[in-house]
């Protein structure tokens, strides 16, 4: 199992309940697996945050796994490790 | 009134005011430049080109100030309020587009037409009132000298009637400072100088009642069509946010990704941002929120500090004041940025650029190369958020330092000179907005290429911040970067708002977009049908600026941008070396089958296009 602190920003901070909340991830130890792990805790308000449900896929958006940038579009096979941080940076477009 | 028109959506018939002559005239679309211009930037681009002349003084009376609307404007659709005013602009000296949201465009076409053409000079202060089909060009002379809000108080208690809709111009756009702006009701048509051109033809402001509406060929169709997007922008993770936050939500999430422009674009990350977050303005000043004509996004927010120094009402922040005077002056305080906002909307003066030239004269400062001597006594470090309003003060009566740096930090650098064009951060002298290209290859050509530099509404750095393009690949980015021009600037025509960006866009012209354009006009565009008018549109701009002297060289990023790395955080080390940007240029200008040496449209585009008439002017 690997803890890990996640960090949100707005709407998904908002569903979350803080900026940074730390969460077990059992199998698989991955990026995705943390995303699985958050949709088991968060429900329906953290999916409709996160997924797409016109494509029925996760949203493009970059993380950042420590100090490496990663993307949601290709990266969730990351492995993470105890005691990592992960911060999710879902950008909109800026008036 | 105008002649049945082929197409929904149009009212078919255009209004123009001659100002030197007082002259009215009302006079047919042009069904043909409807069907391949659009509306909006497109068919103004291509008035513009047929009606004024290369390289005339953007502030003499041969220019002309066009508001446009766009098919959807007006309609059920969603997202679809905007207007644009367009010009020869004074600040960039190229074709210009400045685009707005509110009620303004909506209320031209209840009133009976497509589009406004201003033309001439007035000899004394005008404003023009659009009764429907009664036009008059009345006496401004009382509201000269007054600031926009007060204005438009006046014009509502003088012609008695509280639901017209105003564009005016401040005290910046009567002195024709190169970066006024037109203020439109609430909303900003903020760049490129729009309002140095209103103030040019001494016209102070543009009133507007319409009672029509307007007319789609199968009104079943729309609706289901509006209900389809709005259905999408309700649901979408990348829109539905707006409403919350508004576009600040970015702030936070930017910086934590290392790409919040800081300290003059010194660095990118920002120690005090959490005073100036979306989540800390709506916590601290935000009372409520707004939204255009029919729009379900809802992202304008309305602000109040209600006691103190910065005691302020306005509508804002958005992202970009909270970056031009927040992060980039490195003032941590949503008070101070919310009166930074409304002292902008008073003088009437563009915040991006005003917010830049300031960041430039900070980093002056702390260089030594300006004293207190040069500021007028003010500490004008990084930081010092009073120093910072004062300058706002004195760029919106260019008074003292203020008249250098209303000129913008193109001119401004090249009259100081000592190295300062190295941090003047604009291209085609249109200062940065606040979202990077160092670490984003499509959006660097994109803003190099853009027809008006610095701007985020010419590319879109979403496909690479959001992660949808791999950053890291410099491959085919010149495609990428084409592609989102088109969504672009068929977008800008329609007259939708970029703030749909993930359900119009991202990547290309989407579906939602050709749907809701071929529900109102009745048309049965295809993607390649949609694509070649975009590439119509984005081409008639090209031309323009070419015919105006801009070449290859022009198209170029901010030194900083290409000699000065990411110094920190998670884009540490990321930058747009020259030859980089000149490799994705040439990736770039074969992708559009324009010629490599100069950037030029060739002739055998012109001609695929529907554009030979501008062929001896460029090729």
């Amino acid at each position: 199992m690997a803890r890990v602190k996640v960090k949100s920003f707005s709407v998904i901070r908002d569903v979350l309940g803080s900026e940074v909340v730390e969460i077990d991830v059992n199998q698989p130890e991955t990026v995705g697996g943390l995303f699985q792990e958050l949709l088991r805790r968060y429900g329906q308000p953290f999916k409709e945050k996160i997924w797409d449900p016109e494509t029925g896929q996760i949203a493009p958006f970059l993380m950042k796994l420590n100090e490496t940038i990663i993307r949601s579009t290709s990266d969730m096979d990351y492995k993470i490790h105890n005691g990592d941080k992960v911060a999710i940076i879902f950008p909109i477009g800026g008036g | 009134m105008a002649k049945s028109f082929p197409y929904g959506g149009y009212v078919g018939q255009l209004l123009r005011v001659n100002l030197s002559n007082k002259g009215i005239t009302k006079e047919d679309l042009r069904e043909d430049w409807a069907r391949d211009f659009v509306g909006g930037v497109g068919l103004t681009a291509r008035i513009l080109y047929e009606e004024i002349p290369p390289k005339i003084d953007p502030l003499g009376p041969e220019n002309k100030l066009v508001m446009m609307t766009g098919p959807v404007n007006g309609t059920m659709i969603p997202a679809a309020s905007r207007s644009s005013f367009c010009a020869k602009s004074p600040y960039t000296k190229s074709f210009f587009h400045s685009i707005f949201g509110g009620f303004l465009g909506p209320e031209l076409k209840f009133a009976g037409y497509d589009g406004l053409i201003i033309e001439g000079q007035s000899e004394k202060p005008v404003y023009i009132w659009i009764n429907d089909d009664k036009v008059e060009v009345r006496d401004a002379g009382h509201l000269w000298g007054k600031d926009p809000f007060t204005t438009q108080d006046i014009l509502r208690r003088e012609i008695g009637d509280e639901e017209i809709h105003i564009a005016t111009i401040g005290l910046a756009g009567e002195e024709k400072a190169p970066y006024a702006m037109i203020l439109c009701d609430i909303r900003a048509s903020g760049r490129g100088g729009m309002g140095a051109v209103m103030g040019s033809k001494n016209l102070k402001a543009i009133a507007i009642r319409g009672t029509g509406n307007v007319t789609v060929p199968n009104m079943l169709r729309v609706y289901n069509t509006s209900v389809r997007i709005n259905e999408i922008f309700a649901t979408n993770p990348g829109v539905q946010g707006l409403s919350g936050y508004g576009t600040p939500r970015n702030v936070a999430a930017m910086n934590e990704g290392g790409i919040l422009p800081t300290r003059n674009w010194q660095t990118e990350t920002f120690k005090g941002m959490k005073n100036i977050t979306g989540e800390a303005m709506r916590e601290q000043v935000v009372k409520g929120d707004r939204a255009c004509f029919a729009c379900s996004i809802n992202c304008t927010k309305y602000s109040v500090v209600p006691r103190g120094p910065y005691k302020s009402v306005i509508n804002g922040a958005d992202y970009e004041t909270i970056y031009a005077f927040g992060s980039i002056c490195e003032v941590d305080n949503i008070e101070v940025l919310c009166k930074a906002d409304e002292l902008c909307d008073y003088y009437g003066i563009d915040l991006i650029s005003t917010g830049l030239c300031i960041g430039w004269a900070m980093e002056c400062y702390e260089k030594g190369i300006f004293t207190k001597k040069d500021t007028d006594g003010i500490d004008l470090r990084f930081g010092n958020a009073d120093g910072m309003l004062e300058m706002i003060e004195k760029i919106g009566k260019r008074e003292g330092l203020g008249e250098l740096l209303a000129k913008g930090t193109r001119d401004a650098s090249k009259i100081v000179g000592k190295g300062t064009e190295q941090f003047a951060i604009h291209n085609k002298g249109l200062e940065w907005p606040g979202h990077t290209c160092r670490p984003f290859p499509a959006a660097a050509v994109g803003y190099a290429t853009g027809p008006r530099g610095g701007s985020h509404h010419d590319i879109r750095p979403t496909a690479e911040k959001s992660g949808l393009v791999d950053r890291k690949i410099l491959e085919e980015k010149g495609g990428v970067a084409a592609e989102i021009n088109h969504w672009l600037i068929l977008g800008d025509s329609m007259l939708i708002c970029h703030l749909g960006e993930p359900v119009w866009g991202p990547l290309k012209i989407s579906d939602s977009m050709i749907n809701a354009l071929n529900a109102v006009t009745g048309w049965e565009l295809d993607y390649e049908g949609a694509r070649k008018l975009a590439e119509r549109e984005w081409n008639m701009i090209r031309c323009f600026s070419a015919r105006e002297g801009f070449t290859r060289e022009d198209d170029r990023l901010p030194t900083r941008f290409m000699e000065e790395p990411v110094p920190e955080g998670p884009m540490q080390g990321s930058h747009i070396p020259k030859e980089t940007l000149e490799r994705l240029k040439d990736d770039y200008f074969t992708y559009r089958g324009w010629d490599l040496k100069t950037g030029n449209p060739t002739k055998q585009k012109l001609s695929e296009l529907g554009l030979d008439f501008a062929i001896d002017d460029i090729c």
